[in-house]
């Protein structure tokens, strides 16, 4: 725990997971905006039509789609990356000499920042998005009923997808490596598997973390999703093993 | 500024070697740290002397040997801040973190009370610079920084590689004095360096090493009493006079292009040899031993602490330049290495 707390600390005192949660929260806004400013794209169509009852779902949906959850991958890339960037790892070993207990610490921290990135998406969706919906005469009430189901699916995908964060950055220490090759990833290879490939592409992070949100972000393979559970299994694999390795690499080297 | 009781654990280092790759970087080195002196932990560039500092603190594994604090690995101390203090040359921070904020970073994961943080601070005069950011920071405020973090748990050891890089002389003095002052409160005291005028003044203790092997360690007064002493002659004809002398007095070191030490004489077994030979001087005097020269001395030949890659195992160290040879030392009271 007290591990834990020095390294929310050390994200709190670096401009980067600060810079990334602005990002997040532009990403929420631009996607919110984003049906409103261009009322053709189809998917969204149904938000600006007077008579459709508004879901959180899709509002969330909305919001989500252009990428505001990878952030939280971002995070977990920084949280481990920023330590090797600037060599604070010596500093940072020599008051937690067992490596394992730093791991562990860093998976947490940035897990709990992730819920931070997850609470301001949220109320970037909730500031837009229900004035939008009301504007346009949609029913809130509807909207009150989604948040059970909706809600702790998206806490969980943005927790995971963190971890992935995690993961990537024990493997691949250089930070901007690691952060542009997660953004490659998300955004370009795996779209590209899960179109030629459902049955494959829905064991990736990016589909996998659909399952656990319950298809918000719209990746359009709702009929081959996992179920949310064997989803949220797969994306904490897509974590954990990575941890796990880096664990074994990346940590356990000697530190020159 | 000693707040926590008891006499200070020392450092001990056990038949230690290190590989990486080919390269045996260290090589059963084997030495000991006493409390309440200051230590000089001194070799060239390459000698092996971070290698050694980071297997102590846990950074780097040991091939083979043990090195302890108090009699553990540093990675068996539960709580290490309060015991282990170190600065290494590497340690950085991060450019956009304040000061303040690095420290109490460190005091958190370090179960340090926060208390400390504005205190070492103000030991290593930051104090003012305290919330600004380590970015804007000169070398010297860093290498201070550094200084507080490792004196942030009040530690009975302090493992300090490098200290006075980036020190300006004011700097380098603050440092001494509160080395000395450390010590003085009983703590064990170890400091790396290369920059042997600076350490002169400050050690109580050498540990010399070359190539990763030891060379010497012990108190160093006995140490400079044991070199033998030498003379400096200033000549326009160096070359010819080195000639001349080399036969009879084979430790000769090339100072300058006119400018020769010959170790092991006298001014008297010289005197002679330039009358005979009707030798120009322009200045004959007996050089006091120092740190320098039984560094040297002791370091072998072409390795004057001037940048110098570990040589290979097997690779018997040639004679680089025509003016350094190593005398041998005594070994009376010393613990000694034999030459590679």
């Amino acid at each position: 725990m007290r591990l834990v707390r020095a390294e929310l600390f050390k994200l709190r005192t670096t401009p980067g997971p600060w810079v990334v949660l602005g990002v997040t929260l532009l990403l929420t806004g631009l996607g919110v905006l984003r049906p409103f400013l261009f009322p053709t794209t189809p998917h969204h169509l149904q938000f600006l039509a007077p008579t459709s009852t508004f879901r959180l779902r899709e509002l969330v949906g909305s919001g989500l789609t252009v990428g505001a959850e990878y952030m939280a991958a971002i995070l977990g890339i920084l949280c481990v990356t920023g330590e090797f960037r600037h060599k604070v790892i010596t500093t940072t070993l020599l008051a937690t000499p067992r490596r394992w207990r730093l791991v562990v610490a860093k998976s947490v921290a940035s897990i709990v920042w992730s819920v931070y990135y997850c609470v301001a998406s949220l109320a970037m969706v909730a500031a837009l998005g229900i004035p939008l919906l009301v504007s346009q005469g949609g029913s809130t009430m509807a909207l009150w009923h989604q948040v059970r189901p909706v809600v702790p699916g998206l806490f969980g995908s943005f927790a995971l997808i963190a971890l992935y964060g995690v993961g990537f950055g024990t493997l691949v220490k250089n930070q901007i490596a690691a952060v542009v090759a997660v953004l490659a990833i998300s955004f370009i290879i795996e779209p590209i598997v899960i179109g030629v490939s459902p049955e494959v592409g829905r064991w990736l992070p990016a589909a996998a973390a659909a399952a656990v949100s319950g298809d918000i972000l719209g990746k359009g393979i709702r009929a081959y999703l996992l179920s949310w559970w064997l989803g949220a299994i797969v994306l904490a694999a897509w974590g954990v093993v990575p941890v796990v390795v880096g664990y074994f690499t990346t940590f356990s080297r000697d530190v020159t | 500024m000693r707040t926590s009781g008891g006499g200070a654990p020392g450092i001990e280092v056990a038949g230690l070697s290190k590989r990486f790759g080919s390269v045996r970087a260290v090589n059963d080195l084997s030495f000991s740290v006493a409390p309440g002196r200051i230590t000089g932990f001194l070799g060239p560039n390459g000698a092996g002397k971070t290698t050694t500092l980071r297997i102590l603190l846990g950074l780097v594994d040991a091939s083979s040997g043990t090195a302890t604090i108090g009699g553990r690995r540093y990675r068996k101390i539960p709580r290490p801040l309060h015991e282990v203090g170190a600065l290494l040359e590497s340690t950085s921070f991060h450019p956009a973190r304040r000061a303040r904020d690095h420290l109490r970073m460190v005091a958190r994961a370090g179960r340090i009370d926060r208390a400390r943080v504005g205190a070492v601070l103000e030991v290593v005069g930051l104090g003012v610079v305290a919330k600004r950011r380590v970015g804007g920071f000169s070398m010297g405020m860093r290498q201070r920084l550094g200084l507080a973090t490792a004196l942030l748990g009040d530690p009975g050891v302090l493992i300090l590689d490098e200290p006075a890089n980036g020190l300006d002389p004011q700097g380098i003095a603050w440092l001494r004095e509160l080395l000395r002052y450390l010590a003085n409160e009983g703590r064990t005291v170890l400091v790396s360096s290369h920059l042997l005028a600076e350490m002169a003044q400050t050690i109580d203790d050498v540990v010399i090493i070359s190539e990763g092997q030891l060379r010497a360690s012990g108190p160093l007064s006995t140490l400079t009493r044991q070199v033998r002493s030498s003379v400096r002659v200033r000549t326009p004809d160096a070359d010819r006079l080195t000639e001349l002398l080399r036969p009879r007095f084979p430790a000769i070191r090339r100072l300058a292009a006119e400018l020769i030490a010959v170790d092991g004489a006298t001014p008297e077994q010289i005197g002679p040899v330039l009358a005979e030979h009707r030798n120009l001087i322009h200045e004959l005097v007996t050089e006091s031993t120092d740190l320098e020269s039984v560094f040297l001395s002791l370091t072998g030949p072409g390795r004057g602490g001037i940048a110098a890659d570990p040589t290979p195992p097997g690779t018997a160290p040639g004679p680089a330049g025509p003016a350094v040879v190593a005398p041998p030392v005594p070994a009376t009271g010393w613990t000694e290495s034999p030459p590679p």
